[in-house]
């Protein structure tokens, strides 16, 4: 299990998966807001989504858990 | 009649200070995977290259006759060795004696590692696993006497070292103290993520003065220290820790008179990678990736990035243009649009200070929005700090290069660039007092309010104000010396590195300011 956590706080943009989605590495999960600038978040790993925590429109916060991917 | 007896003597205690804090010591250091001082030393060295300073001192046990029967060795190892062939003066404490705190010869030592540094003006590596002073003292036997008012000042010669000599330390245990004060006045510090933890004070101390119940890790663990800036880099364990400060050293002078050593470069100056005309996305909200920038303009594999975990939204580091060290400062739009908050402000002045001390040239790729806004960037005194570096830029007298990258704005872009500096622009490239998206809404509020549409015309005026903010005006103006096509940005660097290579050495000695931590 990998997880992914945001780097920043922002607002979820876009969410681009959902849980049993299939990613390839470097895929974008989902686009965070900061800034007014658009930060996509790639897949670190090739695998099944299994779990996504974020939701468009969300605030988030830094080290908050967004997504998680079963290799 | 020889000295044979005396000689024999020497060899004995030689082989007592070997010894260290005994076989028990040293087998319960490995067993919570940690080496002994002689072992770390041995890796940061070449083989063999060990030139011991007082290996002879320590605190002598008699038998009742008066005779020795043992030698508890100064807990601080110090000596010269070499790094690549260059010679360096290396020291750490004995975490095997004492726990690292300091004996009375172990003291002696260790404060006499900058001034060895100072004085034959080589390069600083320490290796800290240790505590500072015990309320029981230092254990001497001899006088207890405290130091005189006139003793020398013991943080000038670590003041001086980083003004004079490179300076790299790691944390490769618990660092507390004394130690952890010099742990930091480095131009380069790295830890071990599993190993070490750096604290002020440790968890007793902490839980009877504050009520607070912690670990080290929680306390002074990597998660803590690499993103508040206490040291520049994590590593993941005291090899690797060794390692990025072998790097670190290849890139430096061995003082302030010399220049960095040149090293053969095979990445030719005039390499042009394909994907730079397409890095920044054309969208202005789109983030891209910097270092991949970094990456393609300065020589291959070259890039050491320094502090990458705090300040997140600027970037810096070391790198080399066909093969000379350069300074790479950056910004990350990834991070916060790679505004400059007050901890990225702080590590932009430090990266300013150790690239003036060193007489290194600094490029930098600009993608600065401005300060960062809101209520917690004004409760972390941005502007204070933001104003910090900017005032560091104008007083540097190293050459600078400034690549616009995309945006430029307000009184944080003003960091960017250097005195007298060589500025080139991205056709990407976008500058002002500030960015059209927020400059907009405020200047045009009462025109925008009265529109039939107020959101067809915000966005109408920021498309207008946008392209006045192009690079090619400013060009027209001589506001820049070059518009050049991204895929060129190398051969401009190196081209521009070779202008002022022969103004380099009159730069050397002492500057005006240098570094603190």
């Amino acid at each position: 299990m990998t997880k992914v956590e945001l780097e920043t706080g922002g607002s979820v943009w876009k969410m681009l998966v959902k849980p049993g989605d299939q990613v390839a590495q470097g895929d974008t999960l989902f686009i965070l807001e900061v800034m007014k600038m658009e930060v996509p978040y790639p897949a670190p790993i090739s695998g099944e989504v299994s779990a996504t925590h974020i939701a468009e429109g969300d605030a988030v916060e830094e080290d908050q858990l967004a997504v998680e991917i079963s290799p | 009649m020889t000295w044979k007896r005396e000689t024999d003597e020497i060899e004995r205690r030689r082989e007592l200070a070997l010894n260290q804090g005994g076989e028990a010591a040293i087998a319960k250091q490995h067993s919570q995977n940690r080496l002994t001082i002689r072992e770390r030393i041995e890796k940061l060295i070449d083989p063999g290259s060990l030139e011991e300073m007082g290996p002879a001192a320590g605190t002598p046990v008699y038998d009742e006759n008066g005779v020795l029967t043992g030698l508890d060795p100064a807990n601080f190892v110090l000596g010269f060795g070499k790094v690549g062939g260059r010679r360096i003066v290396v020291g750490g404490e004995d975490f095997t004696l004492r726990g690292g705190s300091p004996s009375a010869a172990g003291l002696r030592k260790s404060v006499y590692a900058e001034e060895l540094a100072v004085q034959y003006r080589l390069p600083l590596v320490r290796l800290h696993e240790g505590s500072g002073g015990s309320v029981g003292g230092t254990g001497g036997k001899g006088s207890s006497l405290p130091s005189p008012v006139n003793a020398p000042a013991r943080f000038r010669s670590v003041a001086q070292a980083m003004g004079t000599v490179p300076v790299a330390s790691a944390a490769l245990g618990a660092v507390a103290g004394l130690p952890a004060g010099r742990l930091v006045a480095s131009h380069f510090s790295v830890m071990s993520k599993s190993t070490a933890q750096i604290l002020t004070a440790g968890p007793a101390v902490v839980a009877r003065a504050m009520g607070e119940q912690k670990t080290k890790d929680e306390l002074g663990g990597w998660k803590v220290h690499t993103k508040n800036g206490t040291v520049d880099n994590g590593a993941e364990d005291e090899a690797s820790c060794i390692a990025e400060i072998r790097r670190f050293l290849s890139y430096m002078p061995d003082n302030i008179y010399q220049l960095a050593p040149v090293i053969n470069c095979d990445d030719p100056v005039d390499r042009c990678d394909e994907h730079l005309i397409e890095v920044v996305p054309r969208n202005r909200r789109q983030a891209f990736d910097m270092r991949s920038i970094i990456a393609s303009v300065v020589d291959r594999e070259s890039f050491f990035e320094m502090g990458r975990g705090y300040g997140r939204s600027q970037i810096t580091g070391l790198a080399r243009l066909n093969g000379q060290t350069v300074g790479v400062w950056a910004n990350d739009g990834k991070f916060l649009a790679g505004s400059m908050t007050a901890d990225g402000a702080h590590k932009a002045r430090r990266f300013m200070e150790l690239c003036e001390t060193f007489s290194f040239p600094i490029v930098s790729l600009v993608d600065e929005p401005g300060f960062m806004i809101g209520s917690q960037a004004e409760r972390e005194a941005t502007i204070r700090h933001g104003a910090s570096a900017v005032l560091t830029a104008a007083l540097t007298t190293v050459p600078w290069v400034s690549v616009m990258i995309r945006r430029s704005f307000g009184v944080a872009q003003a960091a960017h660039y250097g005195p007298d500096g060589y500025v080139i622009a991205w056709p990407s490239a976008e500058s002002g007092p500030l960015p059209v998206e927020g400059g907009v809404a405020v200047a045009f509020r009462r025109e925008i309010e009265a529109a039939p549409d107020p959101d067809a015309r915000r966005r109408e005026l920021e498309e207008q104000l946008a392209a006045k903010q192009s690079p090619f005006p400013r060009a027209e103006a001589l506001g820049v010396h070059d518009l050049i096509d991204p895929r060129q940005t190398r051969p401009e660097l190196c081209r521009w590195l070779d202008r002022v290579q022969p103004l380099l050495p009159s730069l050397l000695g002492p500057t005006a300011f240098s570094i603190r931590p």
